[in-house]
């Protein structure tokens, strides 16, 4: 075989799924490239398409439009057998009348392999998971860690060059997913093929892979590296979605010296670093804001005085401790989640209470730009809207 | 348990809920019981009580023949014909079950269609059939009119039933399968199939029991030899010893040979798919 048919980059092209005449489509002419051998998550919210592509790519899903491409051949109209990927279904479905060795082996009885030799292969596999011991056992009694480790066996008895995993850890307890999200990257590590990983838990997304596909509405809102989707979102969707930020926006005053001055709803000022991107007086501009970088301070002084810059006073609505941080929900009155994160060790120095008036304060080189603009609002109820 | 107060004591309601369930079992099978008690009665005893004896005097009565009535043959057709309904009811049931799993335009006037005609009554379906045999010039017979009209009854059931059983199935299995490159008749026979054997089993027993059992439209389409029900209806009028209860007896003792044996081998299947249960 030659190397692109053994490669595993994915092209998804011009593709809309449509599941009836009239309805919004699934899948909205997307288009995605996934490199050979990365480990890809499609992260939304559920009905926003993920599982869509996912199948789709698999072959159990035919495009309404456009074409699937894997190792540069087009595959949207091939069967999944033919297509060189395997898939791990939700929940696993693995065979409930069949031991596990006989769901391992089954991709090989089917291709008509000897008893002998599929059994065989099927064991070697069952080795890699650390689980020939229950080669006999029937998957009813595994338990859900095991049955996930034979799913990923049985998927990888044929070498796929994609394996395609739909919520693979959705059906495990929180301790199991932790350890099992990192067995998973091992594994894909080890075998160098191209994994594609569908989930709604944005940590989960962040953790795993290279890259993280941020889907809305049957579209890609941003696909990018697990560390530019959490530093440089594109969008306010993106970065409520992945969290860990807060939005601020506001109406932006002047521009000078590559950023933007802006003041918020609720009158206070902020700076908006603009790298190259424009934004123009009167416009209502989005902005990141990372949690772990705001500081709050009680608020002794009614309102921030008028020249100071970054920072906004509210009122402290509640207090959650995480163990290593504390995180402050700060209530400013302008219809959006405030929060920061505040290290322990200094929470606890003097702690706040809830409904203490509070200053938020941060530096600009924290505060990242976001696409999303609104034009010149024209009064207080569309500002705040 | 609700049942008991604080101290251990059983509360009242437990007592009069129990005499209530103990009162449901005795109304169930207590006329039953009254005929195999009376089945045994002694060779000078007649169809009351008391028993003047204890003998299987009865049971010999019925395999002889004679005063008796044609029992072992109507029996025999009684099987045949329950096997024959089984075999088909279970056939037709389970492609029409697996093909219903795809929605199509009008298919819930289909499933309504086909379910309704459990509420027609019997008789009349039977009257209706040997009326059109009439008019076609046809004989009726228990093997061609009897087993059709039969079929009018367990098919709907059948149907019903295998809905069900299929409504549980996680078609992600079948796409597993697929995805594995299984073809879809190899999808069918290894993975579809063994999985709704149980179900599959449970519409058999029904299509068999039914069938074993009915009357109401069997009378008019079964011809001139009798099924072992309209059998037994003939003898109420004309037998007047206890050999009519040892009939009773004796189909009690077959069905639930059936329904062991179906429930036995559901349980043999479940036996062998854990059997390496445990081996390390």
């Amino acid at each position: 075989m030659s190397a692109t048919l053994n490669s595993g980059k994915i092209e998804v092209v011009a593709v809309t799924k449509t599941y009836s005449p009239g309805a919004p489509p699934a899948v909205d002419n997307l288009d995605l490239v996934i490199d050979h051998g990365s480990y890809c998550c499609l992260l939304g919210p559920s009905g926003c398409g993920k599982t869509t592509i996912l199948r789709m790519i698999a072959g159990h899903e035919t495009p309404t439009q456009g074409d699937i491409l894997i190792g540069g051949r087009n595959v949207t109209n091939l069967q999944p057998v033919e297509r060189g990927t395997a898939m791990m279904f939700q929940s696993y479905a693995l065979f409930p009348h069949r031991s596990v060795l006989d769901n391992v082996a089954f991709a090989l009885k089917m291709r008509g392999a000897s008893v002998v030799e599929r059994n065989a292969k099927a064991r070697e596999l069952l080795e890699k998971v650390h689980l020939e011991a229950f080669a006999n056992r029937l998957p009813a009694q595994l338990s859900g860690g095991q049955q996930q480790r034979v799913a990923l066996a049985r998927a990888l008895i044929t070498n796929p060059r994609v394996l395609l995993l739909d919520e693979p850890l959705s059906a495990l307890d929180e301790y199991l997913r932790l350890r099992m999200r990192g067995e998973l990257r091992r594994v894909q590590r080890e075998l160098g093929i191209t994994f594609i990983h569908v989930t709604h838990t944005q940590l989960e997304a962040i953790a795993v892979a290279d890259t993280v596909v941020v889907m809305a509405h049957g579209k890609i809102e941003q696909a990018a590296s697990a560390r530019d989707i959490f530093l440089v979102p594109r969008n306010a969707y993106v970065t409520r979605f992945i969290g860990g930020q807060n939005v601020i926006s506001g109406t932006v005053e002047r521009t000078a010296d590559g950023s933007a001055r802006a003041v918020t709803s609720t009158g206070a000022r902020i700076e908006v670093p603009l790298k190259g991107r424009s934004a123009s007086p009167g416009e209502r501009i989005f902005a990141s804001l990372r949690r772990d970088r705001v500081q709050v301070r009680r608020n002794t002084g009614g309102k921030p005085a008028q020249d100071s810059i970054n920072a906004v006073a509210g009122e402290v609505h509640a207090i959650e401790n995480q163990g290593s941080y504390v995180k402050v929900t700060v209530d400013l009155a302008d219809g959006e989640e405030f929060v920061a994160h505040v290290l322990d060790e200094d929470f606890f120095i003097d702690p706040i209470d809830i409904g203490a008036p509070v200053i938020a304060s941060w530096t600009v080189r924290d505060v990242h730009l976001l696409e999303d603009r609104q034009p010149q609002a024209t009064g207080r109820v569309a500002a705040a809207a | 348990m609700a049942s008991r107060t604080a101290s251990g004591r059983r509360t009242w309601t437990f007592y009069l809920l129990t005499s209530l369930f103990a009162g449901f079992v005795l109304f169930l099978y207590g006329p039953m019981i009254v005929i195999y008690i009376l089945s045994f009665q002694g060779e000078t005893g007649g169809l009351t009580f008391p028993m003047t004896g204890f003998s299987s005097v009865w049971f010999h009565a019925l395999i002889e023949g004679g005063r008796t009535g044609d029992i072992s043959g109507s029996f025999q057709r009684s099987i045949v014909l329950a096997a024959i309904t089984t075999v088909l009811t279970v056939l037709i049931c389970v492609s029409a079950g697996l093909g219903f799993r795809r929605r199509f335009p009008g298919s819930g006037v289909v499933f309504y269609l086909a379910v309704a005609s459990l509420v027609m009554p019997g008789i009349f379906v039977g009257l209706g059939i040997s009326l059109g045999f009439q008019f076609a010039e046809l004989e009726t017979d228990w093997l061609i009119s009897g087993l059709g009209a039969q079929l009018t009854w367990t098919l709907p059931f059948g149907l019903l039933v295998m809905f069900a059983v299929i409504g549980r199935f996680d078609r992600r299995f079948e796409e597993a399968a697929r995805d594995l490159g299984a073809s879809a008749w190899q999808r069918t026979r290894e993975i579809t199939l063994p999985i709704l054997l149980p179900g599959i089993i449970g519409v058999g027993l029904f299509g068999f029991t039914l069938s074993y059992d009915e009357f109401a439209r069997t009378l008019l389409t079964a011809g001139a030899k009798n099924t072992l029900p309209l059998e037994i209806w003939a003898m109420t009028t004309n037998v007047t010893s206890p050999a009519l209860f040892a009939v009773g007896t004796v189909t009690t003792v077959i069905s639930f040979a059936v329904i062991g044996s179906a429930l036995g081998s559901i349980a043999l299947i479940q036996r062998r798919r854990s059997r390496n249960a445990g081996t390390h």
